[in-house]
């Protein structure tokens, strides 16, 4: 896998860092490049994007951090966001099931996520949806590699401040 | 710090779709908390609801839209408020003929809540007077 950087994507809220990842050489981050694929307004998923930015920086950032309640979607190593909605809740449905976006992540506390990128569901599973299965797969490598260096020490929670540091504090990431 | 493309959304964002999100979350984690205080499983909520197996699979599936039956439903068999909508309890309505004093007075009730745990509703300081004609 290449080297990538983890950069602080969104720190605007109260309770929880949203990060994301910068691939070597690459112009731009894995969450702006999910995002802007669905800025513009006449893409069909735009409301859609708008809806899931909303969850992300509002809800989970400003208003109840990363509680298991919106982390309920484990794919492997990853999360995948929006959740999955209390199924017996009709009231619940339409953010989940039917919600044709999936951004990737991976929780590292209620404070700190990291985004990655994401894409259209199509299909029945991650791996059966042609927009999805390459993100996924990616997204699978970003979260072990992400998950081992914290093992190792070699990244660390700064928990006073929201942040991740490398084993020698410093803030810029490089793995 | 804040991505730039983030920034742009946000400031594109409608208050509709601002207000669906926060309800929609709102209700997710009110509902997993009143389940999990209750030491109830979904499939418990589920049986408790007294749906047919037919009915269950439309609501698993998310063919019902939302109705005020369903959350009443939901709120009587957890016994807990899901949905509170505020509103001005009028006190006094009160006209006196011979051409003396009419009033009309309503009380704000502001609901605080404190974290997660369940709203709290209480009294307004403040009584505002709609008419006064002497």
């Amino acid at each position: 896998m290449n080297s990538f950087e983890l950069s602080i994507w969104y720190d605007e809220g109260r309770r929880c860092t949203f990060y994301t990842v910068l691939k070597e050489n690459a112009d731009e981050n894995e969450t702006d490049a999910f995002f802007t694929r669905f800025e513009e307004v006449s893409s069909p998923y735009h409301d859609d994007a708008l809806a899931l930015l909303q969850l992300i920086v509002a809800v989970i950032g400003d208003k109840y951090g990363a509680l298991d309640d919106f982390f309920n979607r484990p794919e492997d190593k990853a999360q995948a966001l929006p959740p999955k909605p209390n199924k017996f809740i009709p009231e619940v449905v339409a953010l989940g099931i039917q919600f044709p976006l999936r951004l990737y992540c991976f929780r590292v506390s209620e404070s700190i996520v990291v985004l990655f990128n994401g894409g259209i569901k199509s299909a029945a599973s991650a791996l059966d949806s042609d927009d999805l299965r390459f993100k996924f797969l990616e997204a699978q490598n970003f979260a072990q590699r992400i998950a081992q260096e914290m093992a190792e020490g070699m990244i660390q929670i700064d928990k006073v401040n929201n942040r991740l540091t490398d084993f020698k504090g410093n803030h810029e990431i490089f793995l | 710090m804040k991505s730039k493309v983030a920034e742009r959304m946000l400031a594109n964002t409608t208050e509709d779709i601002k207000i669906f999100v926060d309800k929609y979350a709102d209700l997710i984690v009110r509902i997993n908390e009143i389940l999990k205080r209750k030491n109830l499983t979904q499939k418990d909520l589920a049986d408790k609801l007294g749906k047919q197996p037919s009915e269950v699979h439309k609501w698993l599936h998310g063919e019902h839209n939302l109705t005020l039956r369903s959350i009443a439903k939901l709120e009587a068999e957890l016994g807990e408020t899901l949905l509170e909508v505020p509103t001005v309890h009028r006190v006094s309505d009160f006209k006196q003929t011979g051409g003396q004093v009419t009033y009309k007075v309503t009380v704000n009730r502001e609901r605080i809540a404190y974290g997660r745990s369940p709203s709290v509703w209480t009294m307004a300081p403040k009584v505002k007077t709609l008419a006064n004609v002497g």
